[in-house]
């Protein structure tokens, strides 16, 4: 059953609903907004003790670092991983990102899904050694392919790889440089002088990771938690089982839970002054039997009044924190709840859109403009990096 | 005949002799060498012999001589035979028949038949395969003759006495590799052969032409997927799982003679004739959509094969085969590229027991977190029900892992404290409460929330059986904390250079918090799972194990901390209705007393650490209590540590109530007064259990009680009761607590 609702007027009450919700809020906020924002640029450059590299416990002195960890890294489900958990963001700002970053590269990015996964540190990956990767990985998707045929590295096969690095997408000097993988391939009918085509494309990507955990880890390993991937499953199957082969690091499916989908959403109405979103659509799923999908799409307008009445009681103008964010989707919810007496907040809101990009609770993800990359990537990092293990 | 063939073994050819004496002696098989030795001094006599004889003559006999109607060579032939059929041929003779086959002096038929018989008794003189190459190498040899060599060689591969030689010459024996019928063969001989510094470019250009050649042939894949191993820069394959099996056997022709040879000269060389090949057999490898528990195989790593350690003579983990090889190689040893993949083989846990490199053990953690993340914490779409044998499987292997390196990793510590939020505690429970008794100790600032939250949630919610488990558990836990203890605490003192690079110092005092923390955990759990099962028996064991491990931290484990048990485990195991609880809690007290004391006498010694009063006064108000209850009679009475109205005793109408503890009226130890009573007084028919109490009795009672395996009892009579009388004195209890 797929219930299709579109509001779009309804201004006049959007507003009445969200003061009032607003004032409902302006309480929880003064408590609950001690929750200072971290400081994410700290230029304090003394490396930590490699708090991670503890080995096993040897002696009770040793083990003492593993719980002292545990406090530093979210050992811990319940209050230690909330602790890691932003309770507050940056606003975000609107800046040319191809000053930074070649214009090219940041188009192959844009305008497309990519499906997420988060990777654990990569052991000795190094951005010189590019062009060997290159070649290694080819020769093992050749083999691969064609089980028991033995490959000579470095040949010329039907598939290349180049292996790029995107460089100015990192936001501190921790952060590892985005790394940019392509397969070509050549078609089988096509001509002698064809171009190959480009049949996968991923990357792997560390925007504003946390500084705790990326000074933490010992020099071999780099970390670069997000991969995006595009193109056929069983590419991105034989690409991550070559990472893991080499760099002996493990892949796991990132997905993009609702209270991120909601940062996404807050986010993107925020951009509204700047870039104007066109719409925002929100789709909901519902755990009726059937299962019952609501997608509600608000005028780009109402959301960016109701957006701002709720930043109204913020008086740091650049950060945002978690509670205007839930203010602004209950004000939705609520308000689809006084025409269609539905209570969204019994659902799970599964995927959101704008015209700044869409993202999916599997973990797709598509960014369309490409001014407001880094704050996208800031945020799914830190999803990445709370998946890590240790 | 029979004694001509025993003889036959011995040689006379000086010249041959020499050659291989001296060459024995380079390699190291010391114990054929002083087999020789004896051999030598028999054979002085020997001359005569007609097996050394006929071995004579075919190292002399000139090429061409005819072979038809030729009675010499047929009477010659006919003996070496039966010599190389039944008792195996000496290492000169393989020697000078192999040389006599391959240089074809009499004919190619001959020089089948010969092959045929050519067993060694004990080992194989590698210069005899290296000349034996190099009569190939002449190319006048029929190639059903050059296949049958090369399967013998193979056959005989593990016999021969030393490689180097023949590694010396795999150049050579490389180039055979292009005619096809002897291929199959010498890439099995190279693959036996090969070596990292045999791997070269050309030679895997020349491997892959032939794979265009002949396509996917397993014996060329083997021998690459081998060349992959030591450069997997250089080439690049994956076996299909019907390829793994490894080569053929070729051994058909020599097996059953070869068997019986070595059965005859039994144990003297233990040959494995079937010559499998290591590679891992991998084809039940089940198919998951998510396979995070599948451990991957051991490989050599592109990334440390750069080319400045191509000089250097390194080994991979793949390559082990037997515990001393790891300890010839342990300084060379290179890590795989995939660091799970050592805990697939415990000759690789032996080796990351060893290994210094933190980032190894980082690598591992990362693998291992992620797995039991992604199994046990994400779920990842993955639908857990069918995999819970393969969970089960992954657990123990962990297990097992952690107790052979007698140590939790940290990425199970940290899943662990997840886990326990979200654990139902029937999961998998005895694989998860052995995963949590290997964590090792936690800071006291943090034991609570990360540990014992979660964990007296489970505890009070959940069945009687879970309980002890978790008793147990912690048992364990607290066991481990104190060997590492007591193991450490000696090493620091040694050596604290070997620790120094460690950020923090976890202080004697920081340790015992945390044991003290722990102890009053379980002391409070106990206390309270008592009363909700009832004082149940089987509980109460787990308990007193927990608290015997406990008494004795001191004198046992060196840690200067003595914890008594809370009043509410101490009276019901005092209480209890069965005596190996009553005799387990004395045994307990005896374990007390003596580390209290030796304790106090180290105190006044050294002043090191001081036991505080308040432990002391609660041993001796329980000591006393005891000795009150069991022995004095003297229950209930003001001042002592349970003190009840006495108008309420009067109201229960029991008679006597200070009595009915002691060891004649104790309910656990009724059944023992009973038949003592039996026994000293036969012909009374009513029972009375005062009657023990008198001196006599009570003294033969006591001796009762101890012969009947209380043990306990008796450690801590010997300790604490301090007998006044030595008998006789009438009416006077022959006992007294000591006071401390």
């Amino acid at each position: 059953m797929m219930l299709y609702l579109t509001t779009f007027p309804y201004q006049e009450s959007s507003c009445i609903m969200g003061r009032r919700d607003v004032q409902i809020h302006f309480l929880t906020l003064l408590v609950l907004y001690f929750s200072v924002m971290e400081e994410r640029n700290s230029t304090e450059e003394t490396p930590r003790n490699n708090a991670l590299a503890q080995r096993r416990s040897k002696s009770y002195r040793q083990s003492m670092r593993s719980c002292v960890e545990a406090t530093h890294l979210a050992y811990t489900s319940g209050l230690l991983t909330a602790l890691r958990i932003p309770r507050s963001r940056k606003a975000p700002k609107s800046c040319d990102i191809t000053k930074q970053v070649d214009p090219d590269q940041v188009a192959l990015l844009v305008k497309k899904e990519w499906q997420l996964s988060y990777v654990t540190p990569l052991y000795q990956f190094r951005h010189t050694q590019l062009k060997s990767y290159s070649k290694q990985l080819s020769a093992f998707m050749v083999s691969e392919k064609q089980q028991g045929l033995a490959i000579e590295v470095g040949q010329e096969l039907g598939f290349k790889v180049n292996f790029s690095v995107v460089l100015g997408l990192a936001e501190t000097d921790k952060d590892a440089e985005t790394v940019f993988i392509q397969i070509l391939s050549k078609q089988v009918f096509s001509a002698k002088d064809d171009a190959p085509k480009v049949v996968w494309s991923g990357w792997l990507t560390c925007v504003n990771g946390d500084l705790d955990y990326l000074r933490s880890l010992p020099l071999e390993f780099v970390s670069l938690p997000l991969f995006c991937t595009r193109g056929p499953e069983s590419l991105t199957v034989l690409v991550k089982s070559w990472f893991e082969n080499i760099f002996d690091c493990c892949f796991g499916p990132l997905d993009i839970n609702s209270t991120n989908l909601q940062w996404l959403a807050s986010l993107w109405t925020g951009c509204h002054p700047t870039i104007n979103i066109q719409y925002l659509k929100l789709v909901w799923t519902l755990p009726t039997l059937p299962p019952m999908d609501v997608t509600y799409t608000v005028h780009p307008q109402d959301a960016w009044e109701l957006w701002d009445s709720m930043r109204q009681v913020d008086t740091t103008e650049d950060s945002i924190s978690i509670d205007e964010v839930t203010g602004f989707i209950k004000g939705l919810q609520s308000h689809f709840f006084r025409h269609f007496r539905i209570d969204l907040s019994a659902g799970s809101l599964m995927q959101i859109s704008t015209a700044l990009g869409s993202s999916h609770h599997s973990g797709k993800i598509k960014i369309a403009s490409p001014n407001y990359i880094p704050t996208i990537l800031q945020l799914l990092t830190e999803c990445a990096l709370l998946k890590m293990p240790i | 005949m029979e004694l001509a063939m025993a003889k036959s073994s011995n040689l006379t050819r000086t010249d041959l002799d020499s050659s291989f004496e001296s060459q024995l002696s380079v390699s190291s098989r010391t114990s054929y060498r002083s087999l020789r030795l004896a051999e030598k001094e028999r054979r002085k006599n020997q001359t005569g012999d007609p097996f050394v004889l006929a071995l004579k003559y075919f190292s002399e006999v000139k090429a061409g001589t005819p072979r038809a109607g030729n009675d010499i060579l047929k009477r010659n032939l006919v003996l070496v035979e039966r010599v190389g059929l039944s008792r195996g041929m000496p290492p000169e003779a393989i020697s000078v028949m192999l040389d006599f086959a391959m240089s074809l002096r009499m004919g190619g038929v001959t020089s089948v038949r010969v092959l045929k018989f050519l067993i060694p008794a004990t080992v194989v003189p590698q210069e005899a395969v290296v000349r034996a190459v190099s009569w190939l190498c002449v190319g006048k040899i029929a190639i059903s003759t050059q296949v049958l060599f090369l399967r013998w060689v193979l056959t005989v591969f593990d016999m021969i006495d030393s490689k180097d030689h023949i590694r010396a010459i795999y150049g050579f024996i490389f180039s055979f590799v292009t005619e096809e019928n002897l291929s199959p063969y010498i890439c099995h001989l190279l693959y036996l052969l090969t070596r990292r510094e045999s791997v070269q470019p050309f030679r895997v250009r020349k491997l892959l032409d032939l794979q265009t050649k002949m396509g996917r042939q397993p014996f060329l894949l083997h021998l690459l997927s081998l060349y992959k191993v030591f450069y997997p820069k250089l080439v690049t394959l994956a076996l299909p799982s019907r390829m793994r099996s490894g080569f053929k056997i070729h051994n058909s022709t020599w097996k059953v003679a070869l068997c019986a040879v070595q059965k005859r000269n039994n144990g003297q060389v233990s040959s494995d004739i079937s010559l499998s090949l290591g590679l891992k057999d991998e084809t039940n490898s089940r198919k998951r959509k998510f396979h995070h528990l599948e451990l991957p195989s051991l490989s050599s790593s592109i990334q440390s094969n750069s080319s400045s350690s191509r000089s250097r003579k390194v080994l991979s983990l793949e390559q082990l085969h037997s515990f001393p090889h790891l300890l010839d190689n342990l300084h060379c040893i290179e890590l795989p590229s995939q660091m799970a993949s050592l805990l697939g083989s415990s000759l690789a846990l032996c080796y990351l027991d060893y290994v210094q490199d933190d980032s190894v053990f980082l690598r591992l953690n990362f693998w291992l977190g992620h797995a039991l993340h992604e199994e046990f914490l994400y779920c990842s779409r993955d639908g857990s029900s069918g995999s819970s044998s393969e969970a089960l499987h992954f657990l123990n292997r962990l297990l097992s892992t952690q107790h052979f390196l007698q140590e939790g990793f940290s990425s199970t510590e940290g899943f662990l404290y997840k886990f326990l939020n979200v654990w139902d505690g029937s999961l998998l429970r005895p694989q998860i409460l052995g995963l949590l008794s290997d964590i090792p100790v936690v800071p006291s600032s943090c034991i609570s929330q990360l540990l014992f939250e979660p964990l007296m949630q489970l505890f009070f919610t959940s069945t009687l059986f879970f309980k002890c488990s978790v008793i147990d558990c912690l048992n364990n836990m607290l066991l481990k904390w104190l060997t590492w203890h007591s193991v450490y605490a000696l090493e620091d003192g040694l050596d604290i250079s070997l620790n120094r690079h460690t950020p923090m110092n976890m202080t004697l005092s920081g340790f015992m918090d945390s044991v003290m923390e722990l102890v009053r955990f379980v002391g409070r759990l106990a206390t309270m799972g008592l009363q909700l099962e009832g004082c149940h028996s089987l509980l109460l064991s787990f308990i007193l194990d927990f608290y015997e491990t406990v008494c004795d931290m001191f004198l046992k484990y060196g840690l200067p901390l003595v914890v008594m048990p809370p009043a509410g485990v101490f009276y019901p195991a005092l209480f209890s209705t069965d005596p190996v609880s009553v005799d387990r809690l004395s045994y307990i007290m005896y374990r007390y007393k003596k580390n209290l004391t030796s304790a106090k006498c180290q105190q006044q010694e050294t002043k090191a650490f001081h036991i505080s009063r308040q432990t002391c006064q609660e041993f001796n108000h329980y000591l006393l209590f005891m000795v009150n209850c069991l022995w004095n009679s003297k229950m209930f009475l003001p001042g002592m540590a349970i003190e009840v109205d006495q108008e309420l005793l009067v109201l229960s109408k029991v008679p006597e109530p200070w009595t009915s503890f002691d060891l004649n009226h104790h309910p656990a130890f009724l059944g023992y007064a009973l038949d003592f009573h039996h026994k000293c007084w036969p012909e009374r028919k009513d029972i009375d259990f005062n009657s023990i109490k008198a001196a006599k009795p009570w003294n033969w009672y006591l001796e009762f009680l101890f012969s009947q395996g209380f043990q306990g009892l008796q450690q801590f009579a010997q300790s604490s009761i301090n007998r006044r009388s030595v008998a006789g004195i009438s009416g006077q209890r022959g006992s007294q607590p000591t006071s401390r």
